[in-house]
């Protein structure tokens, strides 16, 4: 029973692992923290499988185990802590920084979406995933509204930020 | 155009860049060590859970117990234990019960407030056994004054041959018991607020945020 529950829940982690990959994107910065957190979320995941009872779609499940564990779970080690005080315009999101010929302008994108504190991440996160305001209240546990009105904020946040 | 949406273009096809783990690989993660914080504050939970019941054990010992049924104060003694353990088994019950209710599928302001309240039963445990531990003093203090025959025949030594002041005495006795008291509660509020302060800076802060989100 729990070698078939196992079996079933790497098979979907690994068809789904994309999702992981790109919430540490966003809330790491370098490689070595980008994995440690995928480790981190992957057991978050499988600690919490039992509960999955399929009325959501797996990876509807995935962003709400995923971006908790970032947001509220994950405790950065000193060492990750030290590389975060480096200031986050000179990075580029994990695995980004590998790309040189990225546009100049998406790359400080990217970097000003790092600034944004930890559940602003979250905010963003869902809507390049195209989730709508419902899913982002409800994952988040915050109003429609107030995630709205935060997204503007965010956008123009990052406005100013890109012409400052 | 939109920032956003300029990176909500490029996100979908980046995505193709991250590195694939393979079945085997994820096997091995998912039974790879936690290091959540809600595992830390569950173990720290329980060494101060431990250090406070070992601690009731040192000063119960039946050394202490013989001397304080020979100053018949049981009626005192007796009814401190009780409440001291049956305090103790009523936070393990309810921080136990916070502790299980933890979860990560829950909304993210839920599971804060969720660990929040965990970490809170287990300070109010803290803080009721600082109180505890200064009225068992002082209780403490009161029964050896009025109790123990050395400090009775010092007492009244000092008091019919004039060797001291009665009242000096008093004052040293209560004096030192506060200097103690207030040098224990400080170092282990210190101690205590040292570990959860590390322990609980990043979730306090992103808890702040999330709510001036909603308030604003």
């Amino acid at each position: 029973m729990k070698l078939s529950s196992e079996h079933n829940f790497v098979e979907l982690l690994q068809k789904h692992q994309n999702i992981v990959h790109k919430i540490c994107s966003l809330y790491t910065n370098d490689s070595d923290a980008h994995k440690d957190l995928f480790q981190e979320i992957t057991i978050q995941l499988w600690k919490a499988y039992p509960k999955f009872r399929g009325d959501s779609k797996f990876s509807t499940w995935m962003y709400r185990v995923g971006l908790n564990t970032s947001i509220t779970l994950y405790r950065k080690s000193l060492r990750r802590v030290e590389s975060q005080s480096i200031e986050p315009v000179a990075y580029k999101l994990s695995y980004e920084e590998y790309d040189d010929t990225k546009d100049e302008q998406l790359k400080l994108i990217y970097a000003a979406v790092h600034k944004l504190n930890d559940i602003e991440k979250g905010i963003v996160f869902l809507y390049l995933e195209n989730k709508n305001y419902k899913e982002i209240s409800e994952t988040l546990g915050i109003s429609e509204v107030n995630a709205r009105v935060r997204m503007n904020r965010i956008k123009t946040k990052l406005k100013t930020q890109l012409n400052s | 155009m939109d920032e956003l949406e300029l990176l909500k273009k490029d996100w979908e096809t980046s995505s193709k860049n991250y590195p694939e783990l393979n079945k085997e690989e994820l096997y091995k993660l998912i039974y790879k060590r936690s290091s959540s914080i809600v595992k830390w504050i569950f173990i720290i939970s329980l060494l101060e859970f431990a250090f406070w019941t070992l601690l009731s054990f040192a000063f119960n010992s039946s050394e202490d117990l013989e001397k304080m049924q020979s100053y018949n104060v049981e009626y005192i003694l007796y009814p401190l234990m009780i409440l001291g353990y049956g305090v103790l088994i009523y936070f393990f019950y309810v921080f136990y019960k916070n502790y299980k209710s933890i979860s990560a599928t829950e909304n993210t302001k839920m599971l804060m407030e969720r660990i929040l309240k965990t970490r809170k039963t287990v300070k109010h445990y803290v803080i009721f056994n600082l109180v505890f531990m200064c009225i068992c003093i002082v209780i403490g203090v009161y029964i050896e004054l009025t109790n123990n025959p050395e400090v009775l025949t010092t007492l009244s030594r000092i008091d019919s041959e004039g060797e001291g002041n009665v009242t000096v005495f008093y004052l040293i006795v209560v004096g030192l018991s506060l200097v103690a008291m207030v040098l224990i509660t400080v170092f282990l509020l210190g101690f205590y607020y040292l570990i959860y302060g590390i322990l609980l800076k990043r979730l306090k802060s992103n808890y702040k945020d999330l709510k001036e989100l909603i308030t604003e």
